[in-house]
């Protein structure tokens, strides 16, 4: 039998953090993990963007490796079982990208080494910094003896020069292992938990810096069949925010994320979208901003800090989201182009003859050459729009072979696996058209956009 | 051949050619006038504006099957009406066409939503035949035109035949209502009418009268109830055609009035060029407000409001309208498009009723003005 740590928690504010009390050593059946007991006085509110249900669905879509499990009132015992046993990979504590330091900071780093050669301290000291980016700050007039003095023998105006010139020269991104990313294909799995998808778009972009820090974006958008509250066309998209994981619920209007989902033209997705403001309809938009330093605009860390350069990056991923989002509209709107001009046929072709003939007295057999003749006529329309339906369709189908063919191994447990398991064909109302079995497509980075990471979509 | 013998053989010679088409399996195109301002030419000698080439091309397809289909089913009720001599209203042929489809449910796909698209395929089917809806019995409400005169006698030809005769001097103190078809109307006066004033605003009409204009001036004062509609268009034209008198208009100095209600009322509008011909009055003046009437009678006018939207858009089609309209642009009219440059220059506006400032103990002051400026010509 293993052994656990029992131990009572208290919060010490003044220094924010914990002190460990009654400490006490037991036998625990499982390999690891945590399991913590606490009560809180407090009103339940379980629904609404500020609701616990809210937040326990925030909570299982940004952790798809959790299990679950709780009770309610009204609702008794519930359990959302974990997608995936992958535990998610603890970052490793890495040397801070010169590009996310400010000058106090270049220079209070430089404290930490003692005497060391400056070129020693520069590929020591940070990471993406190599023999050749220190090659490429000589090739930007830097003078050689600068990298072989020691740094604590430098100068302010040494500092101050080695410092312009490494934010002047292009370096590597920061590491993926910085930042704890959830993926594309685990949040594709998790995009499930949200209730019954139509079809949905993952887009994860590189990890990145803005404002001086490394940060990577994730965004999920999913088209539900049955939104819980207001399933009306006008009502807003449903947002949900997470900051490293944790959702947040609050101040909504003030947020980094909500910023860049209002300044993307949604409409251009096929999306409607009132001026300025959210996209409306039976959507869920999930962001997920991870980051070491996440700037919350208060101290009780309920919205992101909307800095320009974070907008934009967020709002990038939505756009690559968008596109992806749009194909499988535009799309449908063909479909249902095909059905409205079918349906004309059907309709207006016996009316306007009879129409014509009434007025010119015509007899039944000049009737019924001009009905043929009519049906002819509109046939022609109709095999048009059909051909155009068919191209339309093999635009997915290709762009879903491009991306079995790009498909990463590791990718495994991600779409393909996700989507065999959803295999079902859905009627749409109009009953006339079936949707595709479901697929999962993932682009190549240069898709859409050439910097940003690769992105999956599916439809169901 | 009168009107009412040639659009049923038009519609029939339209619909057998369409039937024709449709025999040979190739697609019926449609053409229709475009009533736009853009193909709208104005010539000086003419007077109003008159459509230019350009037409609007409907080729039958799945998109346009079902505005064809209801152009015919919408033809058949107004040749129907013209058989019978039947006279209705835009929104009465709505509820008839809603009717017809009630009692033959395979006419459901044609099923209006609303009037509007009723509205558009009476328009439609009025372009195509270029015929005014008025000559398929389709009358507008008879709004505006309130005429008041001592000397004025209008004979109407009745549908059976028969005539009435209305002498306007023995309505008291009641305006004669001109009717949306004034074809059927013969003027003569008991003696000679010096000038027509046609008022913007119906409520300062009836004041003149009833200070005595009519009495003390051999005229005839009509209200035109702001944008003058069909009614008070061809009754305008009438006056001027029958009686041969000078014509008048007094309104508010606006961009509004100059390009919406005094344009119309002269040159017809771009919406209408089909029957521009027989709504409008080419002949009448511009008397006023005029620019300089602001500082001559010390007039209280006051500066545009930057947020009233109505009043912002009137002035940026005024700017269009100058680059535009075969109207302002003409030499003739550079009365008119002077006073546009003006308004748009120093956005101020100045209503008729301001005349009544200069002596408000005088109720007949703004009389005194009216036919001064019309004695020394001060009009454009």
């Amino acid at each position: 039998m293993r052994k656990a740590v029992k131990a009572l928690v208290e919060v010490d504010i003044k220094h924010n953090r914990g002190v460990l009390k009654n400490k006490e050593t037991i036998d625990w059946d499982r390999p690891h993990g945590v399991s913590v007991e606490f009560l809180i006085d407090g009103r339940i509110q379980l629904n609404g963007e500020g609701g616990l249900l809210t937040y326990l669905t925030g909570t299982a879509l940004v952790n798809p490796h959790i299990t679950l499990s709780y009770k309610l009132p009204e609702l008794g015992v519930q359990k959302l079982e974990r997608l995936t046993k992958e535990i998610p990979e603890i970052p490793q504590a890495t040397e801070p990208h010169p590009h996310t330091m400010k000058l106090g900071e270049f220079i209070a780093h430089s404290h930490l080494f003692g005497r060391v050669k400056t070129s020693a301290w520069l590929k020591k000291g940070f990471s993406r910094v190599s023999d050749a980016s220190i090659a490429e700050l000589k090739k930007a007039g830097l003078k050689p003896a600068l990298f072989e003095k020691n740094v604590d023998a430098l100068s302010e105006a040494e500092f101050r020069e080695l410092f312009s010139a490494i934010q002047n020269t292009p370096l590597m991104a920061p590491s993926t292992r910085s930042v704890l990313a959830i993926g594309e294909a685990s949040l594709s799995k998790a995009i499930q938990r949200l209730g019954e998808v139509d079809f949905f778009s993952v887009v994860s972009r590189k990890p990145t810096i803005a404002d001086f820090k490394p940060v990577q974006v994730e965004v999920a958008i999913a088209r539900l069949l049955n939104r819980a509250v207001g399933d009306d066309a006008e009502t807003p998209v449903q947002v949900l925010r997470f900051a490293n994981r944790v959702p947040l619920q609050f101040d909504k209007a003030a947020c980094a994320i909500v910023k860049a989902i209002e300044s993307v033209n949604w409409r251009a997705y096929q999306l409607a979208q009132p001026r300025g403001g959210l996209p409306s309809g039976p959507y869920v938009m999930a962001v997920s901003v991870v980051s070491p330093f996440i700037k919350f605009k208060n101290a009780s860390k309920e919205t992101i800090d909307a800095s320009e350069e974070l907008v934009e990056e967020i709002r990038r991923a939505l756009i690559q989201a968008g596109q992806r989002l749009s194909r499988h509209i535009r799309r449908e709107v063909k479909a249902n182009d095909l059905e409205e001009k079918l349906r004309h046929i059907e309709q207006f072709c016996p009316i306007l003859v009879d129409g014509l003939c009434r007025i010119t007295n015509a007899p039944e057999a000049r009737k019924k050459r001009a009905e043929d003749g009519l049906v002819k006529i509109l046939g022609r329309d109709a095999r048009e729009a059909q051909t155009e339906l068919k191209e339309a369709d093999a635009i997915v189908t290709a762009a879903i072979a491009k991306s079995n063919k790009n498909k990463k191994p590791d990718d495994d447990e991600g779409g393909d696996s996700d989507g065999s398991e959803n295999g079902k064909q859905k009627k749409s109302k109009s009953g006339a058209r079936e949707k595709a079995k479901p697929a999962a497509v993932r682009a190549s980075s240069d898709d859409d956009d050439s910097d940003g990471g690769g992105q999956t979509s599916f439809n169901l | 051949m009168n009107k009412d013998q040639t659009i049923p053989k038009m519609s029939r010679e339209l619909c057998s050619r369409l039937l024709s088409d449709l025999e040979k399996a190739k697609r019926p195109v449609l053409l229709a006038t475009k009533c736009a301002l853009d193909n709208a030419r104005y010539d000086h000698k003419v007077g109003y504006l008159q459509p230019g080439n350009k037409k609007v091309r409907t080729e039958l397809n799945v998109s346009s099957v079902k505005k064809m289909s209801r152009a015919i089913f919408m033809l058949e009720i107004l040749l129907r009406n013209l058989d019978t001599g039947s006279v209705n209203t835009k929104r009465e042929l709505y509820y008839i066409s809603k009717g017809e489809i009630k009692h033959n449910p395979k006419l459901k796909p044609l099923d209006f939503g609303d009037q509007d698209e009723s509205d558009a395929t009476i328009d439609f089917i009025c372009e195509m035949l270029e015929i005014y809806r008025e000559e398929v019995n389709c009358y507008a409400n008879d709004r505006g035109g309130q005429t008041y005169s001592q000397h004025l006698v209008v004979t109407e030809t009745l549908p059976d035949g028969e005539k009435a005769v209305i002498d306007l001097s023995k309505l008291g103190t009641s305006p004669f209502q001109p009717k949306n078809r004034p074809q059927n109307l013969k003027l003569t006066t008991k003696k000679k009418v010096d000038f027509a004033l046609i008022v913007e605003s119906e409520g300062t009409a009836n004041t003149l009268v009833a200070n005595g204009f009519t009495k003390r001036h051999n005229a005839i004062v009509i209200g035109a109830q702001g944008v003058p509609s069909n009614a008070v268009r061809g009754w305008a034209k009438l006056i001027q055609d029958q009686l041969r008198t000078p014509m008048f208009f007094f309104g508010d100095l606006d961009a509004y009035t100059m390009q919406n209600i005094y344009r119309t009322l002269k040159a017809g509008s771009a919406a209408s060029l089909i029957r521009n011909s027989d709504y409008s009055a080419p002949d009448v003046h511009f008397l006023g407000v005029l620019p300089e009437d602001i500082k001559k009678y010390d007039l209280n006018d006051y500066p545009v409001k930057e947020n009233d939207a109505q009043e912002v858009r009137a002035l940026k089609k005024a700017d269009d309208a100058l680059k535009n309209d075969p109207f302002f642009q003409d030499k003739r009219n550079k009365g008119c498009s002077e006073i546009l440059r003006w308004l748009l220059k120093n956005k101020r506006r100045c209503e008729q009723q301001a005349y009544f400032t200069v002596d408000p103990k005088d109720p007949t002051m703004p009389e005194k003005i009216i036919v001064d400026k019309i004695k020394k010509g001060q009009y454009v």
